[in-house]
């Protein structure tokens, strides 16, 4: 009998703790824990726990507040956890504050759970326009701004100075022509005809097209409702505003030169180890490159180039956002004050420096020790540069199925090449494939 | 005297747990899969209007499910028959007596003590066309996260690894079990390695080779972690498979509809597969 | 042509366990080392750097602490399970026996990756998400377990238990003293089975968790982030920690791991 109790006793302990939740922080009452989620590792995880130490040593001390933050792995890992936490009946699970990238958008952007920054910005009565507008219209949706831009990039060229100065090309390339014609002077070949060096390689993926279509004509749009920014997109435009085809009628010519390789990962360890002389990439890999290049070659970098010279968009800004999330705990206020510490001059300009993001606030621009930066690296430069000269306008798209769409591109793009098909075939067949997701998408809203 | 009743309790009792098992987490999720495949839900799991096999049509004209169709028959194609002969092979190789044979042995099912994760990611990480060991060791310039066959290549090597460890057990297990005297009078007769397999050892190992050959096609229709992990379904879909794809469209894109819809049909195409070579094994296996 | 046989045997297998040797190697390797030209085998300057920095700069321990705990809870929960359900299918005799041990054993056609939408659904419902519970529920139904362990116990005849039950022996008596003892080995062999099925399994435990501190060490080792900035040694320091311990178990014990193969599948 006693035999029989203790096994039950263990039993019992053992099924207590299988519904443990793992191990909990303990809350002190006068301490308030607000955890941010993001997926940010390497260098800017290095300087994500940075910032979070520095407020932790200052504000937070003063505030009592206490800031942990979890890495989740990459950003659309992040968006499924959080995504699984707000369709449960557990959103007490939530993170205070999470980061997310554009392809988040459309699953976070109606949940109950959001609590825009608008509101907590007019709450603590926050001046938004410090936020430099290409940023603030980034994250704006019908006219109220619903999250606080974070690690905010766009894309630049980089090119191997070296190789350049090889081939007697003193200019970095503006157009696709230019383009085109330095990738044929920057391929070269061996004895058998094999390709040693690639001028460029790229398959174009959904956040570069909005940038080559999105800026032609000084702006055009890729989808109806102002690229998802005043409501749900119900067609795409690419094909009916013929920026599509233009496009691909440059990307046709530059393959046809034998230049371009169809890489879509491992791009940035190509172009380090010099395989291919010109790539494009987001300008937070600027610290990550400029690493792994070493001192293997001259590193350079130069805007983004243009479809054409009547595409004066410019680019957009990408890269992620903060979105507050109410978990029930009503920290709000505590989360806001963490945000605004992000969102601060010095700390943008702490994450510039360490990730090459750019600084979303404008106060930033006038530190004297960015300007400073700025004069040490030329090269940090180029991508502000660039984003202030365009067109605030042109914003990222906002759509269902990020996912499907990029393939749908990349499998599209790729098609066209291979199978030698027609700029306006292509066009139209992805016009077709993508509305079938658009309206997918709207078929399922209640 | 104990009662009747008691002990005509004891027995639902005692099978109570795994019934409800069964009944929770296959038999209940499979019908609501079929329901929800017929109907459109909500992104939030509502079911929202019943649509019949409207579901299915959309489905067969999505280029992205015809791919995921083509690389998963594709990719069990070339996968089953190479592990079964890597498999056979090693297992037949290692097949004799001494020190030098076991420690082969040891080497080939060794592979079984890596976890899933951990072959994925080292594979990963060996065939990274800039700095993996392999590209630099072996002089090749391959990209095999960049060229749809390398990638597929690379999806079956992936697989390989990972089932070699058990499968190589199994046969060398039956490999085993052939009565010696049998061997040796094969070998008496003058039969040749060739001949002594396809005649002798074959029929006899026919029973393993069999489940073999049923859980590597089982394996190859539903794999998904590999591609979750090294390809991501790319490049260019080229190695999006059928549960890969019902992943991204149930949990990344909320398509629960269509996502269910991708589980029915997997769930056909198995069942189908696992019948056809169930009737197989009744004509053609040889039971000692 | 016979002689031919040990050599492709040593240089195939060779082959097969390099990518093992490798990792263990690579995990000592300095930053350098992976990009040197020539490529290289072996460290250039042995370090241990790389263990330092996996286990300070992750949670490894706890990832490796959630996934033995829950491999193993869920291997005593699945192998009772599995016993108490061959028990009864094997000795007794009742309605709907038959009918119901197919059941049970069909689901066996109904793969549980296919089932994994609703299965989610269900678990979030059950508030079961991030606990072990949830981490294990799925899995803790073995119908192969079942079947097998129901096969070997048929072999025990049925006028061993009667006898039992004349002298006075209970059903969880002769279940714990007798019939266990009795089928150590298989019993043995599909605990093993259990653990490493648990211990390995990934998509589940990826879609089940989302805090950090429940992650399994299969989720874990992917998200450790070092990989994608091509910061290869930590993540091999890792994986070498985590296959370490299995990989001596599995050379010392070798023997009886051959041999327990033979006992499952001598025959169907």
């Amino acid at each position: 009998m006693k035999r029989t109790v203790l096994l039950l006793a263990l039993c019992l302990m053992a099924v207590a703790n299988l519904f443990a939740l793992g191990q909990r922080e303990t809350q002190s009452s006068d301490v308030v824990t607000i955890t941010w989620w993001h997926p940010n590792s390497g260098i800017a995880g290095k300087a994500t726990d940075t910032l979070i130490e520095r407020f932790n040593a200052t504000i937070g001390k003063d505030e009592g507040i206490v800031v942990t933050g979890v890495y989740q792995g990459k950003a659309n890992d992040v968006l499924t956890k959080t995504k699984a936490i707000m369709q449960s009946a557990t959103t007490t699970d939530l993170p205070d504050l999470v980061q997310l990238d554009g392809a988040a958008v459309l699953d976070v952007r109606d949940d109950k759970s959001l609590i825009t920054i608008e509101h907590l910005a007019n709450e603590d009565g926050y001046d938004l326009s410090q936020i430099i507008e290409a940023a603030r219209l980034s994250v704006t949706y019908r006219e109220r701004m619903i999250a606080m831009p974070f690690n905010s990039s766009t894309i630049l060229l980089y090119y191997n100075k070296s190789a350049f100065d090889e081939v007697g090309i003193s200019e970095p390339p503006k157009t696709l022509d230019d383009l085109t014609q330095a990738a044929v002077k920057l391929k070269q070949t061996d004895a058998r005809g094999k390709v040693t060096r690639y001028g460029f390689a790229n398959v174009p993926t959904t956040y570069e097209l909005m940038c080559w279509l999105g800026q032609q004509n000084g702006l055009s749009f890729i989808t109806d409702e102002e690229n998802g920014h005043t409501g749900i997109p119900t067609r795409v435009l690419f094909d009916d505003n013929g920026t599509m085809v233009n496009f691909l009628n440059k990307w046709k010519t530059l393959y046809a030169t034998g230049a371009l390789e169809n890489l879509t990962s491992d791009l940035n360890g190509a172009f380090a180890s010099g395989r291919v002389a010109m790539i494009v990439a987001s300008t937070s890999n600027l610290t990550t490159i400029e690493q792994m290049v070493g001192s293997r070659f001259a590193l350079g970098v130069a805007p983004f180039p243009m479809v054409d010279e009547r595409a004066t968009g410019g680019v957009n800004v990408g890269g992620g956002a903060l979105w507050a999330l109410d978990n029930k705990s009503g920290h709000e206020k505590e989360t806001w004050q963490f945000i605004k510490f992000l969102a601060s001059a010095e700390s943008q300009l702490y994450w510039h420096i360490e990730t090459g993001y750019f600084p979303i606030h404008r106060d930033t621009y006038t530190l004297e020790a960015f300007v400073q930066h700025l004069s040490e690296n030329p090269r940090a430069g180029v991508a502000i540069e660039q984003l202030l000269s365009s067109n605030p306008r042109l914003q990222g798209i906002w759509v269902p199925s990020a996912y499907q769409i990029y393939y749908a591109f990349q499998s599209g793009i790729l098609k066209m090449l291979e199978e030698g098909r027609s700029a306006e075939e292509t066009s139209r067949a992805l016009a077709r494939e993508i509305d079938g997701y658009l309206a997918d998408f709207l078929r399922m809203q209640q | 005297m104990k009662s009747a009743y008691p002990k005509q309790i004891k027995p639902y009792l005692l099978i109570a747990p795994a019934l409800l098992l069964a009944v929770l987490f296959s038999y209940r999720p499979f019908i609501l899969t079929l329901i929800n495949s017929l109907h459109t839900v909500s992104l939030a799991g509502k079911r929202l209007s019943f649509i019949g096999l409207e579901n299915y049509t959309r489905l067969f004209v999505n280029p992205s499910f015809l791919a995921s169709l083509s690389n998963t028959l594709r990719f069990t194609l070339f996968f089953v028959p190479t592990n079964v002969v890597i498999c056979l092979a090693a297992a037949l190789l290692s097949n004799r007596p001494g020190r030098l044979a076991t420690l082969n042995q040891i080497f080939f099912f060794l592979p079984m003590a890596v976890g899933l994760s951990s072959s994925m990611m080292i594979i990963k990480m060996m065939f990274n066309p800039s700095i993996g060991i392999i590209n630099q060791l072996l002089g090749f310039d391959i990209q095999w996260f960049n060229n749809r066959h390398a990638a597929m290549t690379l999806l079956v090597i992936a697989g390989v690894g990972l089932d070699i460890g058990l499968d190589f057990l199994l046969l060398s297990a039956a490999l085993r079990n052939v009565p010696s005297d049998l061997l040796e009078v094969a070998k008496i007769e003058g039969a040749s390695g060739v001949q002594t397999f396809r005649y002798l050892q074959a029929p006899l190992i026919g029973s393993t080779l069999l489940f073999v050959v049923v859980t590597n096609i089982k394996d190859a229709m539903l794999i998904s972690s590999p591609v979750m992990i090294l390809t991501e379904g790319g490049p260019f879909r080229s190695t999006q498979t059928l549960v890969y794809q019902m992943y991204l469209e149930g949990f990344k894109s909320g398509n629960y509809a269509i996502g269910s819809a991708i589980a029915t049909v997997v769930f056909l195409l198995t069942f189908t597969v696992l019948l056809l070579l169930l009737r197989l094994e009744r004509r053609r296996v040889y039971y000692q | 042509m016979r002689r031919l046989i040990p050599i492709a045997a040593t240089l195939f297998s060779l082959a097969v366990v390099f990518p093992i040797f490798y990792t263990i190697s690579a995990s000592f390797f300095p930053y350098t080392d992976f990009t040197a030209i020539p490529a290289r085998l072996l460290p250039s300057v042995p370090t241990l750097d790389n263990y330092a920095r996996a286990f300070r700069e992750s949670n490894l321990l706890v990832f490796l602490s959630n996934s033995l705990y829950s491999a193993l809870a869920g291997t005593v929960l699945r192998m009772t399970i599995s016993i108490l359900g061959a028990y009864a299918f094997t000795f007794f005799t009742f309605r709907g026996k038959n009918l119901l041990f197919v059941l049970i054993v069909a689901t066996m056609l109904l793969p549980p990756d296919a089932l994994i939408l609703e299965n989610y659904t269900t678990i979030r419902s059950l508030r079961l998400t991030d606990t072990y519970l949830g981490i294990i529920s799925t899995t803790l139904l073995a119908p192969t377990h079942l079947f097998m362990l129901r096969q070997y116990f048929k072999t025990v005849s049925q006028e061993y238990r009667e006898a039992a039950i004349i002298e006075g022996c209970s059903d969880s008596r002769f279940l714990t003293t007798l019939l266990i003892p009795i089928s150590k080995a298989v019993i043995i062999t599909l605990a093993i089975h259990s653990f490493s099925t648990i211990f390995n399994d990934y998509l589940w435990p990826l879609l089940v968790t989302n805090r950090e501190m429940m992650r399994t060490v299969q989720v874990g080792l992917t998200m450790l982030g070092f990989s994608e900035n091509l910061d290869y040694g930590p993540q091999f320091a890792a994986i070498t920690v985590l296959m370490t311990p299995i990989l001596i178990t599995f050379i010392a014990l070798h023997n009886p791991i051959q041999d327990s193969v033979s006992t499952r599948f001598t025959g169907r």
